[in-house]
């Protein structure tokens, strides 16, 4: 018994002693955004903004009707060059020209907000505070800079929308090393603005991150919906089993 | 012992819930393991409904086109070809087309020249013979030749068993095929274009 | 032997009952199931701790099932293999259910192994006479670690391409050969399409073949002399009046449906897991593993699933200042031999001989720490194949045993449970020197069982069973 019992609380501490050390960003948490309204914007600013550069290749544009739109909406508002509804979300820019050009191929999106959770936060996460952290750079190629991945080879596709901003970095000395200064991160400054407001800009990106969390996987909903009966279920199982159970072993001295 | 010889019926009536929610819990899960071998949305993306541009095809022409992986053939018949099509009539085993292969006969087709009123003269079928799935071969000439009827008004030939059919694709007597071509669900979306899978019913 | 006996039963017996008496007489269908298990009498007194084998069959069944389901799907090439993962989540109706049973079970696998190798540890399953199912046992658990090895690679992502790039070059610490060794388990430079399609091969087809042989072997083992219990008594040593243990039960159905109500409890847990929680924080469906492989980047943090970790921990504890801890240890090991072992001469001599080559070995101009760390590695594992020599109490069970040997057991688990977090955590200098720690706690456990398993006061074992009624 005392065993069973050790193994136990060994167990149960354990959850606290898992967490990561890596993610040198604070991240911030991406809103919750699961009404349809907002999975459908995200769609479109996915499409127009990401899919030029971005493949999304295990995305099926006709999955959209999961979000409520029907083919036609879909063939007429989100597909552009020539592609039909029953394609795959593929970009005609080839990962050679993309080398060139930006020093590194962009990434197939289709399960980033999948990849990219870790300790710090969800993908959603991630995807939220990279996309709203860019900041003008004039020593980078394409002029912009990032907060979450630092000398990202992505410039930022979303300017016009939030704006142009700087950081301000202040110096000040190393809590871990005597003598020596750090420099860090003391916010933005907006040289000029978007089309958008602050507030304005971070809800068009949380539609868009909550956009790409559902493409990552589409049935999340429905396998927490069956989740919730199949246990149900299964306890009744467990239930019956166990008087089952019980009507044998009284017969055994 | 003699408990064990009477009918223990709290026991019983559990071993049968039991046995049923487990049934359930078995058969809900061998159901979700079958149903993938259905197709995926990759093969009805595959299958959808194909568009045809039918201005390039004169008269006495055949285009070829692939629905679901098998050839269409869309033949623009002349006045001959339709002419000759009565004279088939006592020739060929299913005339009104009243037996199908694997795809029911759309309404609009079951008429002498199995083609939408519309546009009689084309003819819209799936070229897969309907004996062992070959695809015959075309046949427009009339006259004798060889594997051919003498009073052969022209049509299709199928090298794999010598099955033979019509202009309208109507299988002929005594032939290996035992029906007719299929015709697909196919409509116009305008004089030169037309949509082979899908028609007023919707999609195939 | 002998002639043909046809059973014949009267004209108006059931059809059914016909039928089975025509098999019967021609294939020993009555008679498997009831040698197997109807009729295979089993102590009475098995508590939760003897659930984990049944339970480990089941999931036997399900992964070989799903992965079925799976490879109906999947593509064993490296440009189609990471796009027929998304194509069986996305695309193929239920394929993710699939999916996601299969990577649950794969870690339920070795939770439920882990489990019922601990029964065997604390009640001595594996003493005289049943060393050969524990030995088969442990052949289960290699075959187990190299099937979640080659499978692991199939969805070829960051995590899959490059934990296998580094367990293959694993291999290149061997000597003379290790390069060439690697070369031709990958069949390429690197890790690359030809690896992938062999990885599949094994993994779908050549391991399971040989993990059906070997439980069935275990089985066989198992009922040859007949099942322990929590007491570690020999219930075949009090017979009743029916020829049968006076402490044992026909497993039908008495453990026919006490196992059905383990495998309902388990299937609870096993879909709340795969309906709510399929990913485990990272630990069960791997973040990276969602980014497809890339040979020219290597993800900042590699570490190998969950369940290879405390023995990973062992290899990267193998430092060159480890290797100086490491041969002190095997030299006071060996004094320990000479003077309080009763091994004969000679065999103290071979000991010797050996560990003076090993010492050889260790120095640092000899062979380097990787190596070493390598074989630790591997000796952490094959040392527990080891139990049923080395583990000399004059009890089987923990139940009987002084009180202080629980406390030992306990500083095990704890041990191996920290090198196993250990093995998921970047190494710092503490976390080296914890592992370093565990490591040698890990194998005295082992290494000084024959001392340590016969001191204490021992506790009467009792001849019958310890059983509350239910």
């Amino acid at each position: 018994m005392i065993f069973s019992k050790k193994l136990l609380a060994i167990l149960a501490l354990l959850p606290g002693f898992v967490f990561a050390n890596e993610g040198t960003v604070q991240l911030d948490r991406a809103p919750e955004r699961s009404d349809i309204a907002s999975l459908q914007n995200g769609a479109k600013l996915f499409v127009n903004h990401c899919l030029n550069c971005h493949s999304a290749s295990s995305m099926r544009y006709n999955r959209l009707r999961d979000l409520g739109l029907t083919e036609d909406q879909i063939k007429n508002n989100l597909l552009f060059s020539g592609e039909k509804v029953g394609d795959m979300m593929t970009v005609a820019l080839r990962p050679a020209d993309a080398k060139s050009w930006f020093g590194a191929v962009p990434p197939d999106l289709t399960v980033i907000a999948r990849a990219k959770s870790s300790g710090a936060g969800s993908g959603a996460d991630y995807l939220y505070t990279y996309l709203r952290t860019f900041y003008k750079d004039d020593a980078r190629p394409t002029g912009w800079n990032n907060l979450v991945v630092p000398n990202v080879a992505m410039p930022h596709v979303l300017w016009d929308l939030q704006g142009v901003r700087t950081i301000k970095m202040v110096e000040e000395a190393d809590p871990h090393e005597k003598g020596k200064t750090m420099h860090r991160f003391d916010g933005f400054e907006q040289v000029t603005p978007g089309t958008m407001t602050p507030q304005q800009f971070d809800e068009q990106v949380a539609d868009l991150v909550a956009y790409m969390s559902w493409m990552a996987e589409p049935t999340r909903d429905l396998r927490k919906r069956l989740g919730a009966i199949v246990l149900l279920f299964l306890a009744l199982f467990a239930f019956l089993a166990w008087r089952l159970n019980e009507s044998y072993w009284k017969d055994v001295k | 012992m003699s408990d064990e010889k009477q009918v223990d019926t709290g026991r019983r009536g559990l071993l049968v819930a039991t046995c049923a929610a487990g049934g359930v819990v078995g058969i809900s899960t061998a159901g979700a393991l079958v149903s993938t071998l259905q197709p995926s949305e990759r093969a009805k993306a595959a299958g959808a409904p194909v568009e045809v541009d039918i201005s390039d095809v004169k008269p006495g022409e055949m285009k070829v086109v692939e629905w679901r992986g098998k050839p269409v053939w869309i033949l623009r018949r002349t006045p001959e070809m339709m002419a000759s099509l009565p004279k088939n009539d006592s020739l060929v085993a299913d005339p009104q087309s009243d037996k199908s292969f694997q795809i029911d006969m759309p309404e609009y087709a079951k008429n002498e020249y199995r083609a939408r009123p519309e546009h009689k003269e084309v003819l819209v079928t799936v070229g897969i013979c309907s004996h062992l799935g070959c695809s015959p071969s075309s046949r427009f000439t009339e006259g004798p030749q060889p594997n051919l009827p003498d009073d052969w008004h022209g049509g299709f030939l199928c090298p794999c068993h010598g099955s033979t059919f019509d202009l309208a694709g109507r299988v002929f007597k005594n032939k290996p095929a035992p029906a007719n071509l299929d015709v697909p669900p196919y409509m116009y979306l305008s004089d030169n274009k037309m949509i082979i899978g899908k028609d007023e019913k919707g999609e195939a | 032997m002998g002639a043909f006996k046809e059973t014949k039963l009267p004209t108006d017996a059931p059809a059914a009952d016909k039928a089975l008496a025509w098999v019967d007489d021609r294939f020993p269908l009555t008679k498997l199931w009831n040698d197997q298990w109807g009729k295979y009498y089993a102590p009475k007194n098995f508590n939760i701790w003897y659930l984990f084998g049944s339970l480990a069959m089941l999931v036997l069944v399900l992964q070989i099932v799903t992965g079925i389901f799976l490879t109906m799907h999947y593509k064993p090439d490296a440009t189609l293999a990471f796009g027929s993962v998304e194509y069986i989540m996305k695309e193929v109706p239920w394929g993710w259910l699939v999916r996601y049973m299969h990577s649950t079970g794969a870690s339920a696998f070795f939770i439920v192994v882990y489990l019922h190798m601990t029964r065997g540890l604390i009640y001595g399953s594996y003493r005289k006479p049943r060393e050969l199912i524990w030995l088969f046992g442990f052949a289960i658990f290699l075959c187990l670690m190299a099937e979640a090895f080659f499978g692991y690679l199939l969805p070829w992502g960051q995590m899959s391409y490059w934990g296998a790039q580094v367990i293959v070059n694993l291999f290149g610490a061997i000597p003379v050969i290790g390069n060439d060794l690697s070369l031709w388990i990958r069949g390429d430079y690197v890790v690359s399409d030809a690896t992938l399609n062999r990885f599949f091969a094994f993994h779908v087809i050549a391991i399971p073949l040989v993990l059906l042989g070997l439980v069935a072997a275990h089985l066989i083992a198992l009922h040859e002399v007949g099942s322990s219990n929590p007491d570690g008594i020999e219930v075949k040593d009090n017979l009743g009046p029916d020829g049968h243990g006076i402490d044992a039960i026909p497993s039908h159905p008495y453990y026919t449906t006490k196992d059905l109500f383990g495998v309902s409890v388990f299937l609870l847990i096993y879909s709340a897991i795969v309906f709510f929680a399929p990913e485990m924080g990272g630990y069960f469906l791997e973040y990276n593993n969602f980014l497809p492989a890339d040979s020219l980047k290597t993800p900042s943090h590699i570490a190998p699933t969950w369940y290879f970790t405390p023995f990973y921990s062992v290899l990267r504890a193998t430092t060159s200042d480890f290797m100086w801890v490491v041969m002190a240890g095997l030299a006071a090991y060996v004094v320990f031999i000479w003077l309080r072992s009763r091994l004969s001469q000679k065999t103290k001599i071979a000991i010797t001989v050996l560990a003076v080559v090993l010492e050889i070995g260790m120095l640092p101009q000899v062979l380097d720490a990787k190596f070493w760390g390598v074989v630790l590695f591997g000796s952490a594992v094959v040392i527990l194949a080891l139990l049923p020599w080395i583990d000399h109490s004059p009890v089987r069970s923990i139940r009987y045993r002084p009180g202080w040997h629980k406390a030992v057991y306990g500083v095990f688990f704890v041990a191996f449970l920290v090198l196993g977090y250990l093995g998921t955590q970047l190494p710092t200098a503490a976390f080296t020197l914890l592992a370093q720690a565990c490591t040698l706690l890990y194998f005295s456990f082992f290494l000084l069982m024959p001392w340590w398993s016969t001191w204490g006061r021992f506790k009467p074992v009792p001849d019958r069973v310890t059983f509350t009624p239910h």
